[in-house]
């Protein structure tokens, strides 16, 4: 077997402010196997944007990489020289961001643009306009010569998306990230999207990263999902594991929550009650505790670790009582 | 249940340099005191653009809107003019809304001096309104920059009732938010509506809020309503192709849910070039040779469920 796309072991991460190091992801360890799409689910604040800057290496400029490995293919991107880094970009690693109008660039045409991420490329000038063509084609763009010459705002939103991603997959990357690409569009269309790029990964054999708070556009595209709060992964497994038989309690709660899995239309929809911790400051024992139903003392004092074999989960409830 | 806001074809044309685009073209509808509608559909369909013309924020190009059985003038710039304290407009950005310069306690006060209503205590009003929406007196000295997205959603809704009106406009409330808190703010919006009476307009693209909280709801295409009535109704059984389409595109986070999911092709038409005939007829699965020339005249089937379609779905 191949080993893993990505594979990030132990990756700590903090950011300096005035008033102290915020620690916004804390030993998380994430596997992207070779040939799947992966979600990475969770709410504001839970570091999932933090996460991705740091697999592509567009951290911010306070943030401090404390201590762990990104490995792609082997290779440790953290230890990679910016120019290294940026040949991967784009190349072998690259990512769809979730507002077309703002990664397209307003003046270029969408033909010049999708020229001009084929840099790296030695062909001619029209075999490069022949693959946008092929691109366009593919992400289901009617009439793909046309569209090169147009600019990004005659372009609706759904047709932009399809742009941006038939540009990120324009060099056949082994790795595609994706972060929410599908909230500023409508049901129909994301479900559009989402089939497209499903189709698409069987197609280039592609492993996706995807990140999203949809509960349901996960449930739809994900093989596997990696559940985070507050700067921790505190469940991961294939999807039918972790929506179907939850074990974290933050977990089931989120699910919960989803207007969309309660049958009964009611006016009382289910919260968790609380909110999230102090990153600045953080609580001793485990991450959940303080909105957690089911919290014991042990949650007070002890951390918890992940445990499971496939199917993990950083609960103590789940661990047989010492 | 009385209707408080009463709608008829209203009509909202924009002038652009290549002529002119209605964006709001021809919408009748009835908001009824404690009720929630809901309007949905995809962007540019002329949604928000309805909840600014019902606000006076633009210019109407024709039609009627009574409030409380009176009709509503005009300004001179032909915007329609409701009186401000009744009905209140929360945005959709509810950071963008709020002045970055200005604590919460003034943003809060704000409507009392501006309508220079009764209350000697504008103050004190604005604690009593952070209460209302379950913020403690803390919020009160705080600049919105403080404030994470929920927080500013509650301000953003205790703003919109200060002044207790009868009708709230709310532009995607629920936009941008995590799902444990979008029951919050859901939550929040029930129980005021429930003690105050009041009627809500919720324009949404989020069809699970939509099923619980909206008693009716419309569904708009091309600056129109193609179907509306009963939302449970419409929920359960879809006339139009359209909502139907809407209706089954709304990914499931259950993995085991059968998908029969309908994908509709292409595009939104262009407004400027508006479809002959039924205007859904360059997506609709359903289209046949008549649909492209006609225009299908609005369909009254039981319990007041109103669509446009010559072939509705369940026929």
């Amino acid at each position: 077997m191949n080993p893993p796309v990505l594979d990030i072991r132990g990756l700590s991460i903090n950011y300096q402010t005035a008033i102290g190091p915020l620690q916004a992801l804390r030993d998380v360890n994430l596997v992207v196997p070779e040939g799947k799409i992966i979600g990475i689910v969770g709410e504001s604040g839970c570091g999932k944007s933090t996460l991705i800057s740091a697999i592509i290496r567009l951290l911010a400029p306070n943030a401090q990489i404390g201590q762990g490995s990104v490995c792609f293919k082997g290779e440790d991107l953290l230890s990679l020289s910016p120019e290294q880094m940026r040949s991967l970009r784009g190349d072998k690693i690259s990512m769809v961001f979730q507002d077309p109008m703002t990664s397209l660039n307003p003046v270029l045409t969408i033909g010049r643009q999708m020229s001009d991420v084929q840099y790296r490329s030695k062909s001619s000038r029209a075999d490069k306009k022949a693959r946008s063509v092929m691109m366009l084609e593919r992400v289901g763009i009617p009439d793909p010569d046309t569209q090169l010459q147009r600019y990004p705002h005659h372009l609706s939103g759904g047709m932009r998306q399809r742009v941006a991603i038939a540009m990120a997959l324009m060099a056949e990357p082994a790795l595609l990230i994706a972060d929410e690409p599908t909230t500023a569009l409508d049901a129909t269309l994301e479900v559009q999207i989402i089939h497209r790029l499903k189709e698409l990964q069987r197609e280039f054999g592609c492993s996706i990263l995807f990140i999203s708070h949809h509960l349901g556009v996960i449930a739809e595209l994900c093989d596997e999902v990696v559940v985070m709060y507050a700067g921790e992964v505190v469940e991961s497994g294939s999807l039918r594991e972790v929506f179907i038989n939850p074990k974290h309690p933050y977990t089931q709660k989120l699910l919960e929550c989803d207007p969309a899995r309660i049958a009964q239309p009611t006016r009382e929809l289910p919260v968790i009650e609380g909110s999230l911790p102090d990153l600045l400051n953080l609580p001793d024992g485990c991450i959940f505790r303080e909105r957690c139903s089911k919290a014991t003392a042990r949650c007070g004092t002890e951390q918890p670790l992940l445990s499971g074999d496939h199917h993990q989960a950083a609960c103590h409830l789940l661990e047989p009582s010492p | 249940m009385s209707t408080v806001l009463t709608v008829r074809d209203l009509r909202v044309r924009y002038t652009v340099s290549r002529g002119f685009v209605d964006v709001v073209h021809g919408v009748s509808l009835d908001i009824n005191r404690g009720e929630t509608t809901a309007i949905v559909g995809e962007s540019g369909s002329g949604k928000t653009t309805l909840a600014m013309a019902l606000c006076g924020l633009v210019p109407v190009y024709g039609g009627e809107v009574c409030f409380d059985g009176e009709q509503l003038k005009r300004d001179r710039r032909n915007r329609l003019s409701p009186d401000r304290k009744r009905v209140a407009l929360m945005f959709q950005d509810p950071l963008g809304s709020l002045n970055p310069r200005m604590t919460i306690r003034k943003a809060l006060a704000e409507p009392f001096r501006i309508h220079r209503t009764g209350s000697q205590d504008p103050d004190g009003e604005a604690l009593r309104l952070l209460a209302m929406v379950g913020l403690g007196d803390d919020f009160a000295d705080r600049y919105p920059h403080q404030l994470s997205g929920g927080q500013a959603r509650r301000v953003g809704v205790a703003r919109a009732l200060a002044l207790r009106p009868d009708i709230l406009i709310a532009d995607e409330p629920t936009a941008g938010l995590d799902v444990s808190i979008q029951g919050e703010v859901l939550n929040l919006l029930s129980r005021l509506q429930q003690e105050m009476g009041l009627g809500i307009l919720m324009i949404t693209h989020n069809l699970n809020v939509v099923r619980h909280v909206a008693d009716q709801m419309a569904i708009m295409y091309l600056g129109r309503f193609i179907e509306q009535g009963n939302s449970q109704q419409i929920f359960s059984q879809p006339r139009h192709p359209y909502t139907a389409a809407l209706l089954s595109a709304n990914p499931s986070p259950d993995p085991n849910a059968q998908s029969g999911q309908i994908e509709l092709l292409g595009d939104v038409p262009s407004l400027l070039q508006r479809p002959s005939g039924c205007e859904f007829h360059t997506r609709c699965p359903r289209a046949q040779a008549r649909c492209r020339s006609s225009f299908p005249d609005l369909t009254t089937s039981t319990g007041k469920q109103q669509f446009n379609c010559f072939f509705p779905m369940g026929e």
